[in-house]
């Protein structure tokens, strides 16, 4: 079994040991038997998993495997998605998420999220960062929030004479950073990241992720990558999903192994973990 | 979103609503009222028509307003044939159409698979400048312009006003309408299609005759159809160089009305409300609406077909 | 063609070249046919710009817009109550037409599902709507606004007529440049917990402002240059005052312009060419405007 770990000699794994027992966890999503139809299309099916409190939580796998489909629900972004309908059970601290008392936009001031592109509003950077905490009421003391959030997203050196400056002259990375500045602004409990660093190059990649670890501190934090490299780098335990085929010939997603990150980069349980860890996977 | 199981709220923070949010319900009703006002204008003017059309045909025989060929409801004794007008409609639209079907069509390959951008850049906003003139000053221009000048190239002899510049120039209105719709059709066609033409060594003729317009022909078609409703409606250019004396002729060198000069001339004009001359406007208003209704209708069929074939 | 031709020749300088022969001549013809065409076009279009100014200039003097029309002495006459007219139309309009188009275009393009069939109707309907003739909106003003409503033959029925005639161009053109606003920019907003409303009004209302303003004048600039509907309306006659209130009765620019085309004394025709040139120019600062909103705010993204 330690074969397979030597086999991936450039992968570093982060973290103390955690008790492998994932009930042990202080939850913050519980999710069980969840489902996401696209109209009568299941993307994804039958998954089970517990995030647990300012951990970094990485979700790997081949492309159309659902993994973003799943983040998308932790802040019912798929609500906007006509069609788009969840199935099965996601707690939040103990309060199910699509409960009909539930307000999806409580739900998105509480549990935020950076895009897989930069989406910075065509703005100022300050009014970038602003926009969460005015959408939310807020209107006294945004200097200091504006600066807290940038301080904290590790762009505040880089920015602060320039804040009036419109957002889009900000380079990619930059750009990607006051996004996750963006969404501190609102402190939210939880940070979602699908794919953040997709549309990035190497350095401004690292400095994301030095980023991430610094804010698991502070945050509960769920990436969706396709590069198994940063999950291996950044998160505290891996979640692997897959895309099958079932017997009427229909692709869709399915969790294959949940566990800590050091185990499923060393010694997954699963063979498909295993094929796909080492490359060997088709 | 359906949940599969009964909310449990545990102390804390909840997720639900913190403050009502009836703003967003109010604003959410505005917007549907305010789409709700194109819905309103097509009831208005079914409403408008309907009545009085009813009434009409209380008056006047469907047979005699469909078969006659004497119009002169305006006249006494006043006749409700509308044909003549009917038929003054469509000569003046058939002439507008050999104007503006070859030049338009023919501006829009040009426009799709000929031109420079550079080239591109300066004819479209002279076909929009085009498209822009008011229809006023285009009857003005048939009128005095256009006519004139016929009068001196023509063996035949012409009404001061005719069916034939006014058709013409209503023709060039309908330029742009045929040229853009149709330039879209075309740039709608697939670059691999064209692609796979020269590579067999086709021509640029070849691939833009048999290879794109073919392919666009639905697209093409749907423009056509849209001009032509266009042509049958307008109402400006006909009333000041065609319209006049409803004659049953379809020699194009005459004064002729159609149903929307017509329309125009008479709802201008001091027909007493409720009288059966006031009444006839609105019937003929309602056979013109029909008309383009069906055409439109023709055409949206059409468009969404080709636009099924590409998506 | 001639592109690969000619690489061809530099690349085999062989016997047997791949320059082919000359290009045949019904290809020149073709193509000379499709350039003819839109020189006739062009050329219509140069010859009644030229006709209508070198026929008006004489008379675009201080009298067209300083005195009111008349039909009795032409070297007296002028437009003013014409021009007054238009601006208040002009104005009118815009105020019924855009916040109602802008508010149908948010509604389709952000709230309505698709699928429900009662918004597919809707977007029919204002298909059907761009299609039918202006002389049915005349119907639509002198039938219901000015006689079953009861707002008579003034200013208000007609910018209410010539603003339901442009609604559908408004709400096609302010659709499109909400559509031209990213689905990311909504979804950050959202994710930032911002209501539907407040991502519309903060976001995409702002990014599309230049797309709706260029679709809105183009709209007006239409509605201004209408007769048909107008005519429906006992506009026709010479009205030698400015309206005052919204009742009052009015003329407008294309309105006089038809007018002095019925008059036989040829002094009439000069006036109505110099109208025209009067509106044309009014029409052309429009759509300068929206060219220069559509050039200049073009979107970066």
């Amino acid at each position: 079994m330690s074969e397979i770990g030597t086999s991936i000699p450039n992968v570093t794994v982060r973290g103390p040991e955690v008790p492998r027992n994932i009930q042990a966890l202080d939850p913050v999503f519980n999710v069980s038997g969840l489902s996401v139809f696209y109209g009568d299309y299941a993307a994804v099916r039958g998954v089970d998993m517990v995030i647990g409190n300012r951990e970094i939580t990485a979700m790997i796998g081949p492309s159309g495997c659902g993994k973003s489909t799943v983040l998308r629900c932790f802040n019912r972004m798929n609500d906007l998605i006509p069609g788009a309908r969840a199935a099965g059970k996601i707690t939040y601290h103990g309060e199910d998420l699509y409960g009909d008392h539930v307000d999806p936009i409580e739900v998105r001031r509480r549990i935020g999220m950076v895009f897989q592109k930069p989406n910075p509003f065509p703005k100022s950077i300050y009014d970038n960062i602003a926009y969460g905490p005015r959408v939310n009421g807020r209107k006294k003391g945004m200097d200091g929030i504006v600066e807290e959030a940038l301080t904290k997203a590790a762009l505040w050196d880089e920015v602060k004479d320039k804040l009036k400056q419109n957002a889009l002259s900000l380079s990619g990375g930059q750009q990607q950073r006051l996004c996750i500045a963006r969404a501190i602004a609102v402190r939210p409990e939880v940070i979602l990241m699908d794919e953040p660093c997709s549309a990035l190059d190497p350095i401004a990649t690292t400095k994301i992720e030095d980023l991430m670890q610094e804010l698991s501190r502070d945050y509960t934090i769920v990436i969706v990558t396709h590069n198994m490299q940063q999950a291996a780098r950044v998160s505290d335990r891996t979640a692997f999903f897959t895309a099958e085929v079932d017997d009427s010939g229909v692709r869709h997603g399915r969790l294959v192994e949940y566990d800590e990150t050091s185990r499923i980069f060393t010694n997954p349980s699963d063979k498909r973990t295993e094929d796909y860890i080492t490359g060997r996977f088709g | 979103m359906a949940s599969t199981s009964k909310a449990t709220v545990p102390g804390g923070p909840s997720l639900g609503r913190s403050r009502p949010r009836y703003g967003e319900l109010i604003i959410k009703v505005i917007l549907v009222l305010a789409a709700a006002v194109s819905v309103a204008t097509t009831i208005g003017i079914v409403a408008a028509l309907l009545e009085p059309t009813i009434e009409f045909f209380g008056t006047v025989s469907v047979v005699e307003f469909f078969t006659s060929i004497e119009w002169g409801p305006l006249f006494s004794p006043p006749s409700f044939g509308v044909l003549p007008i009917v038929v003054a409609t469509l000569l003046v639209t058939i002439i507008a159409m050999i104007v503006a079907i070859p030049l338009g069509l023919a501006a829009a390959i040009y426009l799709s698979e000929y031109a420079k951008p550079r080239v591109r850049k300066i004819i479209k906003p002279v076909l929009e400048v085009l498209a822009g003139i008011p229809t006023v000053v285009f009857g003005f221009f048939a009128l005095t312009f256009v006519t004139p000048l016929l009068r001196d190239f023509l063996p035949f002899t012409l009404d001061y006003r005719n069916a034939l510049s006014g058709g013409l120039v209503v023709g060039v209105m309908i330029i742009p309408t045929v040229a853009s719709l149709a330039e879209d059709a075309m740039s709608a066609v697939p670059n691999s299609l064209r692609e796979g033409a020269y590579a067999l060594a086709s021509s640029r003729m070849i691939v833009s005759l048999r290879v794109v317009l073919p392919a666009a022909l639905s697209g093409i078609i749907a423009a056509i159809i849209l001009a032509f409703s266009r042509a049958i409606g307008e109402t400006m250019i006909v009333v000041i160089a065609t319209g006049g004396r409803s004659i049953f002729t379809m020699n194009p060198a005459r004064e002729m009305d159609t149903m929307a000069s017509f329309i125009a001339r008479a709802g201008s004009g001091d027909v007493p409300v409720g009288s059966i001359e006031y009444k006839t406007i609105f019937a003929v208003g309602a056979l013109l609406f029909i008309m383009t209704f069906l055409m439109n209708y023709v055409s949206a069929k059409v468009v969404r077909r080709y636009r099924e074939a590409y998506e | 063609m001639t592109v690969l031709t000619s690489i061809g020749k530099a690349a085999s300088p062989g016997p047997r070249q791949l320059a082919g022969r000359r290009r045949p001549v019904r290809e020149t013809v073709f193509l000379i046919a499709l350039q003819f065409s839109l020189v006739i076009a062009i050329a219509f279009l140069a010859v009644l710009l030229a006709y209508v100014i070198s026929k008006g200039w004489a008379r675009l003097d201080p009298r067209l817009w300083e005195n009111m029309p008349s039909i009795r002495r032409p070297e007296n006459a002028g437009a003013q109550s014409a021009i007054v007219g238009t601006i208040y139309l002009m104005g009118l309009t815009a105020l019924f037409v855009i916040p109602t188009g802008v508010l149908a275009a948010i509604y389709l393009e952000e709230y309505a599902d698709r699928d429900k069939w009662y918004n597919r109707l809707l977007e029919l309907n204002i298909q059907n709507l761009a299609g039918i003739p202006s002389i049915v909106y005349g119907i639509l003003g002198l039938g219901i606004i000015a006689r079953v409503i009861g707002l008579g033959f003034g200013l208000i029925t007609g910018a209410l007529t010539l603003a339901l005639l442009v609604l559908p161009v408004v709400i096609i053109s302010a659709r499109e440049a909400i559509r031209a606003v990213p689905p990311s920019i909504r979804e950050g907003s959202l994710a930032l917990g911002a209501t539907q409303w407040q991502t519309i009004y903060r976001q995409v209302l702002p990014s599309s402002i230049p797309g709706i303003a260029t679709g809105s004048i183009l709209a007006l600039s239409r509605a201004i240059g209408e007769a048909a509907p107008l005519v429906m309306l006992g506009a026709a006659t010479f009205v030698a005052f400015n309206p005052e209130s919204l009742t009052d009765g009015f003329t407008a620019l294309p309105l006089q312009i038809y007018n002095w085309i019925g008059q036989s004394r040829p002094e009439f025709g000069v006036l109505a060419s110099s109208a025209i040139v009067v509106l044309l120019a009014l029409l052309l600062v429009m759509n300068s405007v929206a060219i220069l909103l559509r050039n200049r705010y073009q979107k970066r993204w």
